[in-house]
């Protein structure tokens, strides 16, 4: 009996549909392939359940856990993961300050499962907001107690409020910003950081071959040449275990004493693969039909509204003002670095690994679970993490590598192929929207906003179709973030569909956030236009929020004139703001040029104004901005990833680019800090900085994207219909 | 079979023949500073200098690279001196995630030894093959160009 089998068994026999509760059964059932058969009760195998994630809220009491102090220095051991937001320099720079100590008296290091009480995943920008406070109170705790004449014994410490927290004082003697970024000096001296640099003695290298399918697809091995694979020199061991099935894909495993052994060994083994079931690009395209969803009535989920926007639905009958329909593709993470984990056996019969992942307890949970070890006997070492943008919240590469450890009795060293990420990782869902809106009187009177997606927080990588199911109850929180309008709108009504895709879709940096902005900010633009107002102030008179207001005359400011034209270029200048989980603040303005020969939007220029309350490293929130900016714009111009035969249609960074070096333009940052209590940057300016890009494209050649990239195919087919051309 | 590499020679078991440059660099000999990122020449993040010029190590064999000088980004330092480019890119704190950027460094100290007062567009074009997702390429510029003129300072 094959557990994947068995669950593919019970997926397309136990009634229910993919989740979106409407989907064409056609469409449907050839996701889930033609199980037919018996439906076997789930449970029957490894691996049904899957692992949830605990989420704790950390408290003033676990923040004892992060500070310690011996021998004359200070021990800060990161309750976060370090993935580039450099936030071991943020919450060191806390440190310091509260301590009130020099850098160079606080070690600061990354955390194991056995360093510190269970802390959660290092998502959604929560670092400084919830895990600042309470770090700078158990210094300050730690300070009065050293201050006292104590020299040992553990502290309980006083949750005091921020206004009491040296670190958070504005005029007080800060840390000395000129230090470099922490690990910095080890970045360019080319030092081992991350989970792949980790070498072990006796250290062997892993890989697990999979069918050229979606995990959404059952598919399993049906032929090996296990003698042509033996024969290859450097093999070690070919790996039978269910344990590697990921999804529904049943993995085969080999190890080998070198990296290059392993794609000889694999071309000798020369898998042949059965799989259930098929899909097309298109029928991913059919299964999020927004109008055919809409036409059969409302749609599954509406988000909670502010309590200031107007209640009752609006007036469906039209005319509308504005009418909008958008298309956003799926997209990669594309961290530079491809997921990787390093497990080893010790002599004690443990399990240890050190990993790049945003949750290292919960890489912990899964190996104890699969592999059912005591949770005692699993030891897993967070290492800095080179990019991982949400796509790394899964417990994969790591299952695998410790798999291998326990079938060959040495350390395996596992790293993804760039071929791998894309096809065995989840990826930004792909989401189609419609706006439609009317104005009376100058001011929007009425909105509606219908889109549909995948699930976000409720990923097909981690939960199957029928336990999916049962969270449709709820919704999807992550698709709907970002989806309320922070403004005025009149009578609102907002809703989705969840729709369960045969590819992979999960948290992607702010989730539902991105897309969902970049469609309410082309309506706003829009709009504006329409209203024929100035799309800053037209937004002024309709935002809630002082802070948002703020941010968006900052940036007006902060922008300047608008430059001119040189030769035949078109130049367009477009706003964009939006607000990040209810606390952090975002306005951009973006400057393009459109070269009419060709087709080419160039950015020239991104000034961002932003709010995340108290900034803790300014320079740090700055190059979270930067990041934001860019990744807003590989949005509107560069990212989309290709859905091809039953997979995803990319194997490496040719056929699903990110934006290059001569594609990013001049950016200027500016931090407004009015002393509110800190929040989070690191998925904050996306909201804005696409639609700041796709609405200077409008400025420019009055192209509305309707679907993004923009590509210059699209460009050149207005310029030519438009007569502008 | 040997590598002659930060100035070096150094030996390796010869079943690191057939193995990318790449992979005996980081496994063989422990200098992980240059980074597996796409295996097909397209990130840059491995980037070394062979005879100079800038190469993508996962492209290489090891057997072949055996009469090349290879650089590393191990190989910058002369102890705690860090060379002008590393030492741009702390002063720019350049670094996000910090995965791609050896390959970054590497392919700025071959540029600036051909081009030591670089413009931007020669920078775009020197770094084109060098991704970054985190966002740092405003920076990256600006390490360049403060290298650039700490190394004037220098010569």
């Amino acid at each position: 009996m094959r557990p994947d089998r068995s669950r593919s068994a019970r997926g397309g026999g136990g009634g229910g549909d993919g989740g979106g509760g409407r989907d064409g059964r056609r469409g449907r059932r050839a996701f889930l392939g033609a199980a037919g058969g018996l439906a076997v009760a789930f449970a029957a195998g490894c691996g049904a359940l899957p692992v949830i994630p605990k989420r704790p809220t950390p408290s003033a009491a676990d923040a004892a856990a992060w500070i310690r102090f011996a021998g004359g220095r200070y021990t800060l051991t990161l309750p976060r993961v370090e993935m580039g937001q450099n936030v071991l320099t943020a919450m060191k720079r806390i440190a310091c300050d509260e301590l009130g100590v020099p850098w160079d008296r606080v070690d600061a290091r990354l955390h194991g499962t056995r360093a510190l009480p269970r802390v959660k995943a290092s998502v959604g920008s929560d670092s400084i907001r919830e895990f600042a406070i309470p770090l700078a109170q158990a210094c300050a705790t730690l300070r009065d107690a050293l201050e006292a004449g104590h020299a040992a014994g553990v502290l309980a410490v006083r949750p005091r409020p921020m206004a009491e927290l040296r670190a958070f004082e504005r005029t007080a003697p800060r840390s000395p910003r000129s230090q470099p970024i922490e690990q910095g000096p080890a970045i360019v001296r080319g030092e081992a950081l991350y989970a792949a640099d980790v070498r072990r003695p006796g250290q062997r290298f892993g890989r697990v071959l999979r069918a050229p399918v979606s995990p959404e697809l059952a598919s399993r091995a049906v032929f090996l040449d296990e003698a042509a694979a033996r024969s290859v020199p450097g093999f070690v061991a070919l790996v039978r275990d269910p344990l590697l099935t990921q999804g529904r894909s049943e993995g085969v495993g080999i190890v080998a004493t070198t990296p290059g052994a392993l794609e000889r060994i694999a071309a000798a083994l020369a898998p042949r693969w059965s799989v259930d079931g098929s899909f097309e690009s298109d029928d991913v395209v059919r299964a999020l039909d927004l109008d055919a969803r809409l036409a059969r009535g409302a749609l599954a989920h509406q988000p909670r509204l502010e309590p200031w926007h107007t209640t009752g639905v609006p007036d469906r009958t039209g005319p509308w003002d504005v009418d909008l329909h958008l298309d956003v593709p799926p997209a990669a993470h594309a961290p530079i670095e491809p997921r990787a984990a390093v497990a080893h056996w010790t002599a004690e019969g443990e399990l240890h690994a050190w990993v790049g992942n945003q949750d290292v307890f919960y890489v912990a949970d899964v190996i104890a679970a699969r592999l059912g070890l005591d949770a005692s006997r699993v030891h897993v070492q967070g290492m800095r993490v080179g990019g991982a943008f949400g796509g790394k919240t899964i417990a994969t590469v790591e299952l695998e590598a410790a798999v291998l450890a326990r079938a060959t009795g040495s350390a395996v060293k596992v790293q993804w192929t760039r071929s791998q990420e894309f096809a065995c990782g989840f990826h930004r869902p792909p989401s189609r929207h419609r706006i439609r809106a009317r104005l009376k009187d100058g001011r929007i009177e009425a909105w509606w906003h219908a889109f549909a997606s995948s699930h976000i927080l409720f990923t097909n990588a981690v939960l199957p179709a029928w336990l999916q199911r049962l969270t449709d109850v709820i919704g999807d929180d992550g698709v709907a973030r970002g989806a309320v309008p922070p403004y005025r709108t009149g009578a609102t009504r907002v809703e989705f569909d969840l729709v369960r895709l045969p590819i992979l879709g999960g948290p992607w940096r702010g989730l539902g956030a991105g897309p969902n902005a970049l469609a309410i900010e082309s309506a706003m633009d829009a709009l504006a236009r329409a209203a024929g107002a100035d799309p800053v102030a037209f937004r002024l008179a309709h935002v809630e929020s002082p802070r948002l207001a703020r941010v968006l005359r900052r940036a007006r400011e902060s922008a300047g004139g608008r430059s001119s034209a040189t030769g035949p270029q078109r130049t367009g200048r477009g706003v964009a703001c939006g607000i990040y989980k209810g606390g952090s603040f975002a306005a951009v303005i973006a400057d393009v040029d459109v070269d009419p020969s060709d087709g080419t939007v160039r950015v020239r220029r991104m000034t961002c104004a932003h709010d995340c309350g108290r900034v803790v490293d300014a320079d740090q929130v700055r190059a979270q901005c930067e990041g934001n900016l860019v990744w807003g714009l590989g949005m509107v111009l560069v990212e989309s990833l290709p859905i091809g035969a039953s997979s995803i249609g990319a194997a490496s960074f040719a056929d699903s680019p990110i934006p290059r070096m001569g594609e990013v333009p001049a950016m200027r940052i500016e931090l407004v800090d009015d002393g509110d209590a800190p929040t989070g940057a690191g998925e904050t300016a996306v909201v804005a900085a696409a639609g700041a890009v796709a609405n200077a494209i409008f400025d420019a050649i009055g192209y509305r994207p309707q679907r993004v990239p923009v590509r210059p195919a699209d460009v050149l087919a207005h310029l030519r219909a438009s007569g502008r051309a | 079979m040997r590598l002659h590499v930060n100035g070096t020679w150094i030996e390796l078991d010869d079943v690191w023949v057939d193995e990318t440059l790449l992979s005996a660099l980081r496994e063989a000999l422990g200098l992980v500073g240059a980074k597996f990122g796409c295996g097909a020449g397209l990130c840059g993040a491995c980037t070394v200098l062979v005879d100079g010029r800038p190469q993508r190590a996962c492209l290489l064999t090891a057997g072949a690279s055996g009469a090349a000088r290879i650089e590393t980004i191990e190989g910058l330092a002369r102890g705690d001196a860090l060379h002008p480019v590393q030492q741009a890119w702390l002063d720019a704190s350049v670094p996000q995630c910090g995965y791609c950027q050896a390959g970054q460094v590497m392919a700025t100290v071959a540029l600036l030894r051909v081009r030591p007062r670089p413009d931007d567009a020669d920078i775009d074009t020197a770094l084109a093959g060098h991704l970054c997702r985190c966002g740092t390429q405003q920076r990256i510029r600006d390490a360049v160009h403060r290298a650039a003129e700490a190394s004037r300072g220098r010569a």
